[in-house]
């Protein structure tokens, strides 16, 4: 008889769970191990800042799954537990409790972990982060109405975090060197319609400017800006960014530049080991060129191809990558590749908070981003998906179908 | 007007195309109608991943995409096709009396997707 396979899955995110099941969807007939620092099985990140901080869902509405299931499954779990060093050559993990564990397959789908400020003063009792829900929890815990709260960073956390504990009643400021909430991954125009919506609601911004310090006793009390102005809190949320969760796999051999290198199968350059999820630098084979996400969609579709791989049954993972925010009534969803905009066309109105902007490079429509326009998203992904290249006057012009429109320009089967 | 124990009346069967949703209200809920290769379908008509109205969204082919998030549903068993969505869509039971579309007021079992267990034993 020969020794069962064993896959092991370090990171019990997104993609770590989807693997899982596309191991067993693939018929794999190992074991199925998932291993998370974590002491809860997957769940859903991305109500943390929202509905989560809200409190219109609750912890056990996170879970992707239920105990249950993952039995079912044959899929084990092993939450609490951190890998504190891996050998490739021996195909071996060791693990914080002492033991190690073998594996035949290993998906690292560590994630990213955030930015830690080092300024004076962010290592104060009531700095918070957010990634995991022992996060969300700690930081919901201090929220009540007219808690007065600073948040570093206006970017997708940040400003998600600003408009949920400004919901909540708490007096909230948003402190960036950018320009406009947003503004730094959707451009000047959405971030305009974020600014204003922040305002409208009663968030006090403070664009183009940092916290440079910190100070309290024994607890934070107070930011102060790079002009010296002192804005009194009783709360801190960071949200700067995050780093590709590398710590373990340095220094290994393993490929890493920007996160860990794969192909459009999830493939590192070490064999039967992979990578997928926010920790991922991957080859995307339409758009011949490297890119990470940092976002719910490409976490579930990697994960979903890494499993495949590991069970030997390869697809290129190769989609238009797509995320969301949702700050107060305000949805946008964006689909596309970042990166150099050589111009943008609008369709909608922006003063309304209802536009759909499309960003342009070399002629063709790199990315879409749709503020209140979610009837738009589809049929633009479908032209990016498509290489269309399109006049723009008529992305603008309302008159124009973007469905019929993007008929036209899907492959023939 | 008949009537259906357990049933509401939704709308007239031979105004209902294909490749269209019907929004219809049931029980004081958002439901959906949909005909796809000559079947009427009812779903539930709010996402179950956050709280959407399903007919802004898309009908593709056999999919139903959520507007808010992209989420995707299989018209018929209510399975999650896309993420963000993990929880099925609630589907209904369908009669046609007298040329209307009667749908139940309780859903169907959820669509559960049939575990793997493909270890093989030591």
């Amino acid at each position: 008889m020969t020794a069962l396979p064993v896959a092991v899955i370090l990171g019990g995110g997104l993609a770590g769970h989807r693997a899982a099941k596309a191991l067993r969807q693939a018929e794999f007939d190992g074991d199925v191990i998932i291993i998370d620092a974590e002491p809860v099985r997957p769940y859903d990140r991305t109500f943390l800042s929202k509905a989560f901080l809200q409190g219109t869902k609750q912890s056990e509405d996170l879970f992707f799954e239920s105990e249950d299931e993952y039995a079912d499954w044959e899929i084990d779990l092993l939450t609490g537990t951190r890998a504190t060093a891996v050998d490739f050559a021996a195909r071996r993990l060791t693990l914080d409790s002492g033991d190690t564990l073998g594996f035949d397959q290993l998906l690292i789908a560590t994630g990213a972990s955030p930015v830690r400020l080092r300024q004076p003063g962010f290592d104060l009792p009531g700095v918070h982060y957010l990634r995991t829900l022992a996060d969300a929890q700690a930081l919901q815990a201090g929220i009540v109405g007219g808690t007065r709260v600073v948040v570093v960073g206006a970017s997708f956390i940040g400003s998600e975090v600003a408009a949920s504990t400004r919901m909540l009643g708490a007096d909230v400021t948003l402190v960036d060197p950018v320009s406009a909430p947003m503004a730094s991954a959707l451009g000047e125009e959405i971030g305009r319609i974020f600014a204003g919506i922040h305002q409208e609601h009663g968030v006090n911004l403070r664009m183009g400017t940092r916290v440079v310090e910190l100070r309290g006793h024994g607890r934070v009390e107070e930011a102060v800006t790079a002009e010296g102005e002192r804005i009194p809190c009783d709360l801190v949320v960071v949200g700067v960014g995050v780093r590709p969760e590398t710590g373990l796999v340095a220094g290994t051999g393993l490929e890493i530049d920007n996160g860990i290198v794969v192909d459009q199968f999830c493939a590192t350059n070490v064999p039967g080991v992979y990578a997928a999820g926010d920790v991922a630098n991957w080859w995307h084979p339409a758009r011949e060129r490297r890119i990470r996400v940092e976002h719910f969609d490409n976490a579930a579709l990697q994960g979903t191809a890494a499993g495949r791989a590991m069970a030997g049954q390869p697809v290129a993972h190769a989609p238009v990558p797509y995320f969301w925010t949702d700050q107060y009534d305000i949805n946008l969803q964006y689909a596309g590749f970042p990166g150099s905009v050589e111009n943008i066309v609008l369709r909608g109105d922006p003063g309304a908070a209802s536009v759909t902007v499309f960003y342009f490079a070399g002629g063709q429509i790199q990315a879409v981003a749709t503020v209140n326009q979610s009837r738009d998203l589809r049929p633009a992904r479908q032209l990016i998906e498509a290489g269309a290249r399109v006049d723009p006057a008529m992305l603008a012009d309302l008159k124009t179908d973007l469905r019929a429109l993007a008929r036209r320009f899907r492959p023939v089967k | 007007m008949a009537e259906l124990d357990g049933f509401e009346r939704a709308m007239p069967a031979d105004e209902i195309e294909e490749g269209v949703m019907y929004p219809v209200e049931i029980d004081q809920e958002e439901r959906i109608l949909v005909k796809v290769n000559g079947e009427i379908c009812a779903l539930n008509g709010i996402c179950t991943h956050e709280e959407a109205l399903l007919a802004d969204g898309d009908l593709e082919g056999n999919t139903i995409w959520c507007p808010l998030h992209s989420s995707g549903f299989e018209i018929c068993t209510g399975k999650v096709t896309n993420p963000p969505a993990v929880v099925p869509l609630d589907t209904y039971d369908i009669r046609i009396e007298d040329g209307d579309v009667y749908v139940a007021i309780e859903p169907r079992p959820k669509y559960k997707e049939p575990p793997k267990p493909t270890r093989r034993r030591r």
